[in-house]
């Protein structure tokens, strides 16, 4: 292997101006789980590897005055996510994603900011940006600018940060609904990449009929993707059973849209009802209550 | 250009370890194949068998994941560390007791683990400890020994013990 050589600035300053210069040639280290595991299968060397885990500023969890707006560093660990009140409090569903995310090993290590710039479909802390309608606050030599999460991947592991950016922080919706959730199917229970995944949080008025919700569909399309017409399918409504089956029926149609009815698809069709049924189910229990 | 190494300087099972390294190595390359401590082991190699786990500041991680410039300023803590003067800890002692080995490939990583959680959660339940050992797979036992083991060691350890306590202050750098 060609020669690298190891950057590790103290200050966000210091990594942006490094960027600036070296950029594309550069390999930005975070934790450092997926980073790892590429370099070891040879596919691109770059000359410089930029650690940024030292950057205090990187690791910050901040809930704004009057508590509408919750920021997450992108250094911060799954493992804090799991662990810290105020995301458990004001992002329950991000917070769920973070029991089942890999392991315990992986989560010790590896960040929100890493999951989301890999720009993998799977990545498991996406749904639950996405109902949060999180943006992402990404560094630059000229300043700062957001990019909201719907807009952070062009494609598949195709990141529409430019090689000079490095993501600050994540601003979030904070919320604290009454009924959140995250699903996910992978191969097995621990440690799975996700074939599918889904995070949904939701309010009801006092007849029970749902007032608020949001939905997003993760892994099994190329990009994150928040799906509108489900939300709108119950806003307004007492869910029901049938319902229930509806939505799941429109999400799966929704998918197919996208995805074009590809080979795994007679996998995926079911799979997604089924999986939107078992996240569902307790909402329609839990609005006639 | 030239090979740029780079100074990583740690306390490893208690000693003060210093080590150039390449940026690209892992933790698990600068401690098998630098430091030549061969307790920790490869499995996949890409963080889904827990055979290379080990312990930096109190938490269990995967160190053929872990970059090995991660190590600098941490402690670090493998399965050559648990015994103290010949003595095995109680953790490996109820792994033996509970038949909890077959191979042996996996047990490094388990028990660090194990020692991980014990460190964070000194009473841990049942579903806490299958979280916590979850990352790390045998193909040989069928977990129920591993299980019955680490919950044997957990109820010791729900009785306190310094040592354990004193192995997790601090926090991952």
């Amino acid at each position: 292997m060609a020669a690298m050589t190891c950057i590790r600035p103290e200050t966000l300053d210091e990594a942006v101006d490094f960027l600036h210069h070296h950029g594309p040639d550069t390999h930005i280290l975070a934790g450092g789980t997926d980073l790892m595991v590429e370099l070891r299968s040879g596919k691109h060397h770059r000359s410089y590897l930029l650690d940024i885990s030292r950057i205090d500023a990187l690791k910050t969890v901040q809930i704004s005055d009057d508590r509408s707006r919750l920021h997450i560093g992108s250094g911060v660990t799954l493992t804090r996510i799991n662990t810290l009140p105020l995301i458990r409090d004001h992002a329950p569903a991000l917070h769920k994603c973070s029991f089942t995310f890999a392991s315990r090993q992986i989560r010790n290590m590896a960040t929100i900011g890493g999951n989301v710039a890999h720009a993998s479909p799977c990545g498991d802390t996406i749904p639950p940006l996405v109902i949060h309608e999180a943006a992402a606050v990404v560094a630059g030599i000229d300043g700062s600018r957001t990019i909201p999460l719907l807009e952070m991947n062009k494609g598949a592991y195709q990141s529409a940060l430019h090689p000079e950016d490095l993501v600050v922080t994540f601003i979030l919706q904070a919320r604290q609904p009454g009924f959140f959730d995250f699903q996910k199917i992978g191969r097995r229970k621990a440690l799975a990449t996700s074939r599918m995944s889904m995070a949904v949080m939701a309010d009801k008025d006092d007849q029970g009929r749902i007032s608020f919700m949001r939905f997003s569909l993760g892994a099994c399309t190329p990009t994150p993707q928040r799906m509108h017409a489900v939300e709108s399918l119950f806003t307004g409504r007492i869910p029901s059973v049938e319902l229930m089956n509806q939505g799941a029926g429109l999400l799966a149609e929704k998918m197919v849209e996208i995805t074009g009815r590809r080979p795994s698809i007679t996998y995926k069709e079911p799979a997604v009802q089924g999986l939107f049924k078992r996240m569902i189910y307790p909402m329609v229990t839990w609005c006639r209550q | 250009m030239t090979q740029t190494k780079i100074a990583v300087a740690f306390t490893l099972n208690g000693k003060k370890t210093v080590k150039d390294i390449l940026p690209e190595q892992s933790a698990l390359q600068v401690i098998r194949d630098e430091l030549g401590m061969k307790g920790t082991k490869e499995g996949c190699g890409i963080g889904e068998c827990g055979a290379c786990t080990i312990s930096v500041n109190g938490q269990a991680v995967n160190a053929c994941l872990m970059f090995g410039v991660h190590l600098d300023g941490c402690r670090v803590m493998t399965v050559e560390g648990l015994a103290e003067e010949g003595r095995l800890h109680p953790v490996q002692e109820k792994f033996l007791e509970g038949h909890a080995v077959q191979c042996g490939f996996c047990t490094p990583g388990l028990l660090m683990s194990t020692h991980a959680l014990l460190g964070e959660n000194p009473a841990p339940d049942d579903d806490q400890i299958v979280q916590a050992i979850s990352g790390n797979i045998c193909r040989c036992t069928g977990y129920q020994q591993i299980f019955s083991s680490v919950r044997a060691a957990c109820a010791l350890s729900g009785q306190g013990s310094e040592r354990e306590n004193q192995d997790h202050k601090g926090e991952r750098c």
